[in-house]
């Protein structure tokens, strides 16, 4: 389970191997407290839907999940996208929601950011990636966890650079999005260098 | 008095005003209907497109292994690879297995699936696969053409790819016949160097046990020195690594190590 | 006109990539090749059309606190048709193509059309909207795909355009173009060669550099 943690972490990081979630990432990132903030809500986003996707993949849409009520070919499987978007969505409504109720003053510094990650590509990939490689509910729980930690320590590093970088002397065509491009490309390369660590054989 | 119609009833849903509660309910109900309408009467219609392709996919992977299998030891031509048996071999009981298709059995998927694969232990994974398939498929040259030889799928974890490769033995001598590799991304040049025609001939007669049945077949850096070993790579030894720890655990009590005992043991027939 | 200001203008002077950093999401893992480039763009630009004219027809009707999930419903529905086409008559493609077909359900670039465009027009100026933003999104993910598959194989489109060296040519291919990095590195490299194009889409700095030698008044 620690070399799928590492793994999903840093070797495969969901941002910067896999580009996803990259347009809040680059949105967002100018601030180090933002992202700091994005990062929190990726990573517990992140632990709750994977699970609940892998439960109702496996148990309501996959082939023989239905054979308690005689369809045991039904196989419903191709529903999934549209069955991981609205859980998604529907997680992240009744965490704000909550928030809102039972932790208002966490809800006024974070709150803003659970919208943002409904439509980020990397909850959905995420998601996408444990029923296309067949993970158990418990790999799940680990890849989730170490996905949205990796996603969230790329969008920090990339926050704190991001700062410093404006008082650089960056010319003038590579301002704002150019350069932002080329750190992340460095910070993907120095990841990339994890992955002898990550114990991949 | 007015007839109560479908239209009517659609224009006095249209009518609401958007943010009641009745029109969002609705709204929310008459998409996500129509959407899944949509999509799975587009899937039914596609399932036999897609159902044919993964069978195309199938045959060519199928074939692609057997062309590899040509040349492989001596007694393997183009001629009699028509002669070639397959059958399903049960990797825990070490016997033949009627259960699936051989000829359509496919280890990778095979080895994904909950029911019909295990999760392999750290410490016995040595060729770094992580989970295998409960069962396999063998080939085999049927008995009448002398000495048996055996061509068993292996796979295993090289230095960043999966290598897959077929393996000859030959049961009565535990020697291995000959070793042919049909899938791997290894470094071009350096680990790629493993399918050098003359670095495959270099397994072939090598004995796999010692006298007391342990597996002591091995890659060694530099120059081999016995029946049990192998010239390693140069620049290339997590490859060759590789391949050797790959040998071993499919030879091995997790791999075809049961079946091969029972072959021996005259408990199994070809 | 009318027609051509909504298509060619978002090609490149408004291009939503590279201006307002609309979907580069998926548009960099799958630039490894002009192939599936090609195909990807081809997929979210029909997504696009599509998703844009039943978004604009419906758009009088859609309540405000259900709206966002309503969309994505719809955008959904329209990407796992086509993933099952692309599935279903390019198989090999789809395999490289993996997940990435299905994430342009989350694509900004889609979503942003959506909420911006499809939801406060008419069907037809929608459908081209979503022509001109599907092209210029196309248009990016074909160039770096080609830079890169031109100097990861020295192909285009699987046809040999620089002969390798293993195969008795000069070119020595690099493989650290295909690995993710290098993708960003050509999105930079281009955002500048861009924006020296057209120096309207410049982003000013934030803080001036002061210069040593410059008086101090």
């Amino acid at each position: 389970m620690i070399d799928l943690f590492l793994l999903s972490a840093f070797e495969e990081n969901l941002a910067l191997s896999f580009f996803l979630g990259i347009c809040t990432f680059l949105a967002v990132s100018r601030s180090f407290d933002t992202a700091v903030g994005l990062g929190i809500a990726m990573v517990v986003v992140q632990a709750i839907t994977v699970p609940v996707n892998h439960v109702i993949f496996h148990h309501l849409l996959t082939e023989g999940s239905w054979s308690w009520i005689g369809l045991p070919d039904a196989d419903i499987s191709f529903l999934k996208l549209l069955c991981f978007i609205s859980v998604i969505a529907a997680i992240v409504q009744i965490l704000e929601m909550v928030l809102d109720r039972f932790f208002t003053p966490l809800h006024l510094r974070m709150g803003i950011y659970l919208p943002l990650i409904t439509v980020n590509c990397a909850i959905l990939g995420a998601s996408l990636f444990m029923a296309e490689r067949h993970y158990t509910l418990a790999e799940s729980t680990v890849y989730a966890v170490g996905s949205g930690s990796g996603w969230a320590l790329a969008i920090i590093s990339f926050a704190a650079i991001r700062e410093r970088l404006q008082y650089s002397d960056v010319p003038r065509g590579l301002q704002g999005l150019g350069i932002a491009f080329v750190v992340t490309g460095l910070l993907s390369l120095g990841f990339s260098s994890f992955a002898v660590i990550g114990g991949v054989p | 008095m007015d007839r109560v119609s479908i239209t009517g009833i659609w224009r006095w849903f249209l009518a609401l005003p958007n943010d009641s509660a009745a029109k969002t309910l609705g709204m929310a109900f008459v998409v996500t209907l129509t959407a899944s309408v949509f999509v799975s009467i587009s899937a039914v219609t596609l399932q036999p497109v897609l159902r044919e392709n993964l069978a195309r996919e199938q045959q060519i992977q199928m074939q692609h292994m057997l062309q590899s299998l040509v040349g492989m030891s001596d007694k393997l031509n183009a001629e009699n690879l028509e002669e070639l048996v397959v059958r399903l071999v049960d990797l825990q009981q070490g016997t033949f297995s009627d259960q699936y298709d051989p000829a359509l059995f496919n280890q990778r998927v095979a080895a994904r699936d909950l029911e019909l694969s295990v999760a392999l232990p750290l410490e016995a994974d040595i060729a770094g696969i992580r989970r295998r398939s409960n069962y396999a498929p063998v080939f085999f040259l049927p008995a009448n053409n002398g000495p048996p030889l055996i061509i068993l799928p292996v796979h295993g974890a090289g230095y960043q790819s999966m290598i897959y490769a077929f393996l000859a033995i030959e049961p009565t001598t535990d020697t291995i016949a000959g070793l042919t590799i049909y899938e791997q991304s290894e470094t071009p040049g350096l680990g790629a160097k493993i399918l050098d025609p003359d670095w495959k001939s270099l397994w072939r007669g090598k004995k796999i046990f010692d006298e007391r049945r342990n597996i002591r077949i091995a890659v060694v850096r530099g120059q081999a020195q016995g029946p049990h070993e192998v010239d390693g790579i140069s620049g290339a030894t997590r490859t060759g690594n590789g391949v050797a720890n790959m040998i071993r655990f499919w030879l091995g009590d997790l791999g075809f190590g049961p079946f091969l005992q029972n072959l021996k043991s005259g408990e199994l027939e070809l | 006109m009318l027609a051509r200001a909504f298509i060619t203008e978002p090609i490149i002077t408004a291009n939503p990539v590279v201006r307002y950093m609309l979907g580069i999401c998926s548009a960099l893992a799958v630039t490894t090749s002009v192939s599936t480039a090609l195909t990807m763009g081809i997929a979210l630009t029909v997504v696009l059309i599509c998703s844009s004219a039943v978004i604009s027809l419906i758009r009088n009707h859609i309540p405000n606190s259900v709206r966002l999930i309503i969309q994505i419903i719809i955008i959904a529905s329209f990407v796992i048709v086509i993933d099952f086409l692309v599935q279903a008559f390019a198989f090999d493609l789809s395999k490289r193509l993996s997940i990435f077909v299905a994430l342009i359900v989350t694509n900004c670039l889609v979503l942003g059309r959506a909420e911006a465009f499809a939801r406060k027009n008419a069907v037809w100026p929608s459908v081209l909207d979503g022509l001109g933003n599907g092209l210029g999104y196309s248009l990016v993910l074909v160039v770096v795909g080609s830079i890169r598959e031109l100097l990861g194989a020295g192909s285009l489109l699987g046809f040999q355009v620089l002969p390798l060296r293993g195969d008795g040519g000069w070119f020595e291919p690099l493989p650290v173009i295909m690995l993710a990095p290098s993708a960003f590195f050509i999105m930079g490299l281009l955002v500048w060669a861009l924006r020296a194009w057209q120096p309207s889409q410049v982003e000013e700095a934030e803080f001036r550099l002061q210069d040593p030698q410059e008086k101090i008044i």
